[in-house]
């Protein structure tokens, strides 16, 4: 096929698509619209519930152990960092809604594969390395103490407790890590498509 | 807000045949063509209120057409590497394209059968868009569209003969 003929033949296929109506253009808008947002806030829920649920249960078993330095100072931290990740989590929903692709595919691409990199391979990358072991040390803690029934330093010093909270720990830094590497899997394919499609776009040769 | 809407969807109205060209070359099965169509529309009303330059009303069309269904391909791992392809294209069946001619057929059989980035090239090209709105909507200097645009016609040119 010669050039005007293939542009002739994708004029054939352009007059055979089927145009849709304003009205149904419209309905089509409107149900996108109310789709995004349900996820949005279904999304958003599960992130208010978790982290409600979890600041209640700080903040009654805080109150039940009034003269309990250590286990109180524990369960606040552990508060503040919830609703620290609650709000974190809150605008990165936003920010994820309000992604624009208005521009021109080079730099949208530039634009997610710098995003992405420095959250696989940035300065706080390893982050989760220590946050996760601490977290989870944490929530142990907070659970096990509390159901024991005894002051936070007396738990420490009860040898079957301690074998308790070692198990505990380490299936929840077991579960937690699986999940965090499977996620950090499917960034990396991304990341990896991503560069790919850049390669494509930028290499002349 | 509703005028807003009412010249938004006018817009939509008019140019909406590009949204289904893009989606017809990114997306062959009907369904994930309709779905396509439907988040680019959303992507579009999203961005509508940075729309400034009503004269490049096409090409803001263009831009976020492409990127959302190159976007929609990396969420939803669509993407089908080159070294892959050739047996699933002679497989696929463009069943559902009844109205196309044959002509019509083979073009798009070999248009899927480019990379996902000469895809966007040959229909901006196919579109007869100028080396400047290409360069406009790709993010590339007028010099690279113009070696891009015959290396893709080259390798269309050789999937059509292959095709016959």
């Amino acid at each position: 096929m010669e050039n005007n003929e293939l542009q002739n033949t994708w004029k054939n296929i352009d007059a055979e698509i089927n145009r849709k109506t304003t009205d149904e253009l419209d309905q089509y808008l409107t149900a996108k619209c109310r789709k995004t947002m349900n996820k949005f806030l279904f999304l958003l829920s599960i992130d208010i519930v978790t982290a409600i649920g979890l600041i209640v249960f700080l903040i009654i078993t805080a109150f039940n152990r009034q003269g309990d330095l250590i286990y109180q100072s524990n369960n606040l931290i552990l508060g503040l960092i919830t609703l620290s990740a609650l709000v974190i989590s809150f605008f990165s929903l936003k920010k994820l809604q309000g992604n624009r692709f208005n521009l021109p595919l080079k730099e949208l691409l530039e634009q997610r594969i710098k995003l992405l990199s420095e959250w696989l391979m940035g300065r706080y990358s390893k982050l989760h390395i220590v946050l996760i072991p601490i977290l989870v040390a944490m929530i142990m803690l907070s659970i096990h103490v509390y159901y024991e029934y005894k002051p936070f330093l007396e738990v420490m010093k009860d040898g079957e407790s301690v074998y308790g909270l070692i198990a505990g720990f380490t299936v929840g830094l077991f579960v937690s890590f699986f999940a965090v590497s499977k996620i950090r899997k499917y960034q990396l394919k991304n990341l990896e498509f991503l560069n790919d499609l850049h390669g494509q776009l930028c290499n002349i040769n | 807000m509703e005028s807003s809407k009412e010249e938004f969807l006018e817009i939509l109205s008019n140019y909406q045949g590009i949204l289904h060209k893009v989606s017809l070359i990114y997306f062959r099965n009907k369904s994930e063509r309709e779905d396509n169509f439907q988040e680019i529309i959303y992507q579009l009303w999203k961005s509508f209120p940075q729309l400034k330059n009503k004269n490049s009303i096409g090409s803001w069309i263009y831009a976020v057409s492409i990127n959302t269904s190159i976007y929609r391909l990396r969420k939803e791992s669509r993407i089908e590497y080159r070294e892959k392809l050739p047996e699933s294209v002679d497989k696929f069946d463009l069943i559902e394209e009844l109205s196309f001619n044959e002509t019509s057929r083979r073009l798009l059989k070999a248009i899927y059968n480019l990379n996902e980035i000469d895809k966007s090239i040959m229909l901006l090209y196919l579109e007869e868009k100028s080396y400047d709105e290409i360069a406009e909507i790709l993010g590339l200097s007028k010099s690279n569209v113009g070696v891009r645009i015959s290396r893709a016609k080259e390798l269309l040119k050789q999937n059509l003969s292959h095709g016959k």
